[in-house]
């Protein structure tokens, strides 16, 4: 059909640094319609999004919004034509109220402004949005959806003809991502063309009315109506034949998000002889990275897989730092493999065969700016004395033995962590933490932003921890990833742990929980 | 009998705030321009060596030309250039903001020191024939304060203005607390952070002015005695809120003043030396109060650089 | 050892730089000069300031005089820095460690020197490191900065040494212009007014080895470098922050404290109101420029000690103002820790991207 697209690039290219993020995509797409982008992590997806609103300039293409060509890279121009961006990672001041934070995207409108007026303006926005806000609360202050509403609502503030989201459900509820897809089809029913980077297929096939597939920084597929497809060939696309020969079904299932009910979790393991975790009641002082726990109680046996599944913010952070002495317990009692660490540092509990990884592989699992060996280091290091003596080379020898044994791909043991790809630097930090003598392993969004390659790699290499004895505590919010490896998965809601459950898990039945709606 | 009593306290109390408001203006212009910096995301540590050029450029300016309008625009002229300076260092060259501004303080000291001594030859200090013009003798008491003096709470007032009540201040805002946000609706934080230091830079032109020419009427090298870095404790001490660092600044005035009046009446009593070391000694616990108050420590992380993803 | 290759021509390059801003700046200051009657060029400055460190006879001397505690303080100020902190309070840790030598070696007057040096010694390490421990507890306890703290502490420590040196130690036969101890003892003396000596020299490389080893050899080293780019990181690998971040402040207290004894008991023999008031930034200076390495701060202390001599050449025997070297080094220090050249960032991503693919 013909008439003008809403939005279309035409062999768009973008490189950083010698890495290619994009080449030669072009796409255009139709006005008035639910567009879905998908892909794998690094396929391109934020890329492409941020270079259609403007913040990315590619070093080769066009991009043209309602028919009219626009220059690339420039954000007001591209605001100016009709496109807005929510992030993906949001992109609001966490210092700022929710009235700030619209008004400085605004435009137009007075120099000054008095605080009554902005509340006056912006609370109508907002209402006729239906995002339910205190115009005076901090955008630090807000639960992580009424977050995204907020974000959502800035995007809105001017007259919006294009709104990319990028990747809005991963950080949702069940729950949370139906009222956001009742909101996009309200904005879609009045005008608005509407640009969803999805990864999960399941969701594309909910909501959207064409599909793009992008793999490798190219366009694969699309856009072509959802109709058109379904959940396998769509998975073909999005994973390609070559790592797809690497996947078990369930695991592809896993990735792409494709399942409706739920993959039964692997060979039921044999009963544990006796937990290698166990809290007791535990409470918590309140902290303020997040809610305090209250009351929780948890096991994990030898050679079992326990999922963590919560809409993010709702303690599971405050668990995994309790665990690594973070955070002060106000009562309760936490045990690794029969010894009470209660009160022990951190640095015992590791000796006892705790290992963590962290939520941030950037800023809490590495120091990007130092060598790998001494970023692999630094877990032996701490368990000899300050001034034991050391001899670096030999560090460095064993070293690039571990990451050779995890197939880490780099060029010298000295060069600064931060040169490492995401899936790379996550094997560097497994290499670390997932040693012999690991008894219990801590995995918090172990794949998050992690490639179809890299992130089957951590699974198998978590699996084979489990084969061996390990108990390992999985948080992610990735329900599809945590039905497929958990041998149990528990649900925390608000600091609490709301509900325990056995495979085959059901979706309904989880997602009611992560909202609370079990009692 | 109380009239007498009354006529003889007042002139204490008024001596009082002279002393105090002496002492603070500069330390509280130097504090707004240390304000615009940290909104901006840039601890700003090169505010001492800012300051003390606008009081030597200031000095050299009436010195020379006779003209107190040629010598505060040396200074502001000058103030801005070593703004834009350590703009250049700091987001060009991306260097580390807390050494760059220590450099650039040195260069400030070394180089009035240096002007000092290539112009006139000794390193004496340099007196000026006359100083700001006064709000004279229709105020009183208070006549001998500069015009500088009644300027600051206006300037006080609009920086409040501009920071919280714009979309401009808003925008800054974002700058230095996430960059990202600000270039995701078209901001451009290092265009921001230039106005900013700027801005700053002409404020502290304005501070050392006041220091030289507001009631002494010279220029001795290292006179701004670390007024700059008690400027940057006020910020951290007012949560970079400009009433609240203001205020923070005119404690610290305060506790100056007190040293100054302790000396008087104690006499030999209290040593000289160790009086002078209040100000500095409330500055550190401020700096404490304020990190036990809100949970310290620093705003851009070690060696590094403000987040932009 | 690439990697050390780009750090040491990027401290070069940007070392020129800061050259290129003074020589622009002695232009500007040579020419106002004229007024005075003394003009000078950029050129016979620079000029100047070679002979002053190396050309002249005895210049060596000179800057190795200057070098020696220079590189004391420094090794701790990197240590310090590699810790994650910025102590910048060197100046005051210098003067404290100075001022409680003095009190000890001036208290305990007649006494045997095999008692009293090594007596003084202690009380001015102990100095130093008590000077650096009050910030250090307040930033660790309380989080409390430390960059503010430990400056005022070089005020407050300036007004000690004032108060100090116009009270108790004063010296009752000095006239009432400069503000000073008793001369320190013949017999106490490290040094003579040279300031090269034996023990000098062997407290030095004692200091240099110590302090390489503990950076390079031992599991503090590599942890605390650890902590100073990601202090986060290491805190979620167990390790008690407080305690590397203290004995990282101690310690560089402590060698400043010593720095400060040296002077005093050496080259300089008294306690003198304002001395060396740019030795801690100096010493900073120069462990910015080693790139907080211990051997390359050894090395960079000669330059910056040839920087020192020089400042006493130029007045004396030139009659050029000797603020030159405080904007020389001011210079290097705005420059020092810069990253890249605006352009250049596109090579490094190029280079960065290479080395670790997949």
């Amino acid at each position: 059909m013909n008439g003008e697209s809403a939005l279309a690039c035409r062999d768009v290219t973008v490189h950083y640094g010698d890495v290619a993020a994009l080449v030669g995509v072009s796409v255009a797409f139709r006005p008035g319609m639910i567009h879905a982008v998908v892909g794998q992590n690094g396929a391109g997806k934020t890329t492409f999004a941020r270079v259609a609103a403007g913040l990315v300039k590619p070093v080769a293409g066009t991009l043209s919004i309602g028919g009219c060509e626009v220059p690339t890279g420039n954000v007001n121009l591209a605001r100016a034509a009709g496109v807005e961006l929510v992030h993906q990672s949001f992109a609001l001041p966490p210092s700022f109220t929710v009235a700030e934070a619209m008004e400085f995207g605004a435009t137009g409108g007075g120099a000054i402004y008095s605080r009554r007026r902005l509340e006056a303006r912006w609370g109508r926005h907002l209402a006729s949005l239906g995002v339910k806000v205190r115009l005076r609360d901090r955008i630090r202050d807000l639960a992580v959806e009424l977050q995204q509403g907020v974000e959502i609502a800035r995007a809105l503030v001017t007259e919006a003809k294009v709104l990319i989201l990028d990747e809005p459900t991963a950080v949702l509820s069940p729950a949370g991502i139906d009222t956001l897809f009742a909101r996009l089809r309200g904005l879609k029913a009045a005008g608005v063309t509407i640009v969803l980077i999805l990864h999960k297929i399941r969701e594309v096939l909910a909501i959207a009315d064409t599909v793009t597939v992008l793999r490798g920084g190219r366009l694969v597929e699309g856009p072509i109506a959802t109709a058109d497809t379904n959940a396998s060939q769509l998975a073909h696309s999005i994973v390609g034949s070559e790592e797809e020969k690497k996947l078990t079904g369930a695991d592809e299932a896993a990735l792409v998000g494709a399942s409706e009910a739920v993959a039964s979790a692997a060979a039921p393991s044999a009963r544990a002889a006796s937990a290698i975790l166990e809290l007791r009641d535990v409470n918590t002082r309140p902290d303020p990275e997040g809610p305090t726990l209250g009351d929780v109680s948890l096991t994990v046996g030898r050679g079992e897989i326990v999922g963590i599944a919560g809409v993010e913010g709702n303690g599971q952070r405050t668990l995994v730092r309790t665990l690594s002495d973070l955070t002060e317990l106000q009562s309760g009692r936490i045990v690794i493999a029969g010894i009470d660490v209660t009160h022990t540092p951190l640095r015992d509990r590791r000796a006892a065969g705790l290992r963590v990884i962290p939520f941030e592989r950037n800023s809490e699992g590495l120091s990007l700016s130092s060598a790998l060996w001494e970023n692999w280091s630094a877990r032996k290091l701490l368990f000899d004395r300050l001034l034991a003596p050391i001899s670096p080379s030999r560090l460095r020898k064993e070293c690039a033995e571990a990451l050779d044994a995890w197939d880490v791909r780099y060029a010298t043991t000295t060069q600064p962590a931060g040169s490492l790809s995401g899936g790379n630097a996550q094997k560097l930090i497994l290499s670390r933490e997932v040693d012999p003598a690991a008894n219990l392993i801590i995995a918090a969004q172990p794949t998050r932003g992690l490639d179809v390659g890299a992130t089957a790699f951590v699974w198998r290499s978590l699996r084979e921890a489990r084969a061996r004895g390990c108990g390992i505590l999985f948080i992610s919010s990735d329900l599809d990833e945590l039905f497929d490896i958990s041998d149990r998965l528990v649900v925390m809601l608000s600091g609490r742990i709301v509900g325990e459950f056995r495979p085959p898990y059901r979706l309904g039945d989880v997602g009611a929980a992560m909202t609370g709606a079990l009692a | 009998m109380r009239s007498a009593l009354r006529r003889d306290r007042e002139p204490k109390v008024d001596q009082f705030v002279i002393e105090t408001l002496r002492y603070g203006t500069p330390l509280v212009y130097v504090t707004m321009a240390g304000v615009l910096a940290s909104r901006s995301g840039i601890w700003h540590l090169g505010l001492e060596g800012l300051m003390i050029v606008g009081c030597c450029a200031s000095v050299i300016g009436v010195v020379e030309t006779q003209s107190i309008v040629v010598g505060l625009g040396l200074a502001i002229v000058l103030c801005v250039l070593g703004s834009v300076l350590l703009w250049f260092v700091i987001e060009k060259l991306r260097a580390n903001p807390i050494i760059a501004g220590l450099g650039l303080t040195g260069l400030g000291l070394g180089g009035t020191d240096l002007a000092v001594q290539s112009i006139y030859g000794s390193q004496a200090s340099v007196n000026a024939p006359f100083g700001l013009p006064r709000l004279g003798p229709a105020f009183g008491p208070y006549g001998v304060l500069s015009v500088l003096v009644v300027l600051m709470p206006i300037i006080v007032f609009a920086l409040w203005l501009l920071l919280r009540r714009t979309r401009f201040g808003l925008r800054l805002a974002a700058s230095g607390e996430h960059p990202f946000a600000a270039r995701s609706v078209g901001a451009k934080p290092p265009r921001l952070r230039l106005i900013a230091l700027c801005l700053g830079g002409v404020l502290c032109a304005l501070g050392g002015t006041e220091l030289a020419l507001g009631s002494l009427q010279i220029f001795a090298y290292g006179m701004t005695a670390g007024r700059g870095f008690m400027g940057f404790s006020a910020v951290i001490f007012g949560a970079a809120h400009p009433i609240g660092s203001a205020a923070a600044a005119l404690f610290f005035a305060v506790v100056g003043a007190l040293g100054i009046r302790a000396q008087l009446i104690f006499g030999d009593q209290v040593p000289h030396d160790l009086l002078l070391t209040l100000p500095y000694i409330a500055t550190v616990a401020g700096v404490w109060l304020s990190g036990r108050l809100r949970g310290g420590a620093r705003a851009a992380a070690t060696f590094g650089e403000l987040r932009d993803y | 050892m690439k990697t050390r290759l780009i750090a040491v021509l990027r401290a070069l390059a940007f070392v020129l730089l800061a050259l290129v801003l003074c020589g622009v700046i002695f232009e500007f200051a040579g020419r106002a000069a004229s007024t005075a009657g003394n003009p000078y060029s950029a050129i016979l400055m620079f000029q100047s300031i070679a002979e002053g460190a190396i050309l002249n006879r005895g210049a060596w001397q000179d800057s190795l005089r200057w070098a020696l505690p220079l590189f004391i303080t420094a090794s701790g100020v990197a240590i310090s820095f590699r810790c994650g902190y910025f102590n910048v309070g060197a100046q005051g840790q210098f003067y404290v460690g100075a001022i409680a030598a003095t009190f000890v070696v001036d208290g305990m007057r007649g006494a045997p020197a095999a008692l009293v040096i090594p007596l003084t010694f202690v009380a001015g390490i102990l100095g130093g490191a008590v000077w650096a421990l009050w910030p250090g507890v307040l930033r660790v306890k309380s989080g409390t900065d430390e960059v503010i703290t430990t400056l005022m502490g070089n005020f407050i420590a300036g007004l000690l040494l004032v108060y100090v040196t116009a009270g108790i130690l004063k010296d009752p036969s000095g006239t009432g212009q400069v503000m000073a101890s008793r001369p320190v003892a013949a017999a106490y003396r490290i040094s003579t007014s040279s300031g090269l000596s034996p023990t000098i020299i062997v407290i030095a490389v004692i200091v240099g080895v110590a302090m390489w080893l503990l950076v390079n050899r031992t599991a503090f080293g590599v942890l605390s470098s650890l902590a100073g780019r990601n202090p986060i990181m290491v805190v979620w690998q167990g390790a008690r922050l407080s305690r590397l971040g203290l004995a990282g402040f101690v310690l560089s207290g402590g060698l400043a404290g010593l720095a400060g004894t040296v002077e005093v008991l050496g080259p300089n023999g008294r306690l003198v109101s304002g001395f060396l008031p740019t030795h801690g930034f100096t010493a900073i200076l120069i462990a910015l420029v080693a790139s907080l390495s211990i051997a390359g701060t050894a090395i960079v202390s000669l330059f910056f000690g040839g920087l020192a001599a020089a400042g006493l050449y130029l007045p004396v025997l030139v009659g050029l103002p000797a603020a030159a070297i405080d904007i020389i080094n001011a210079a290097i220090a705005l420059f020092i820790t810069a990253r890249t050249w605006p352009g250049l960032e596109r090579l490094f991503k190029h280079r960065a991207a290479a080395a670790g693919g997949g």
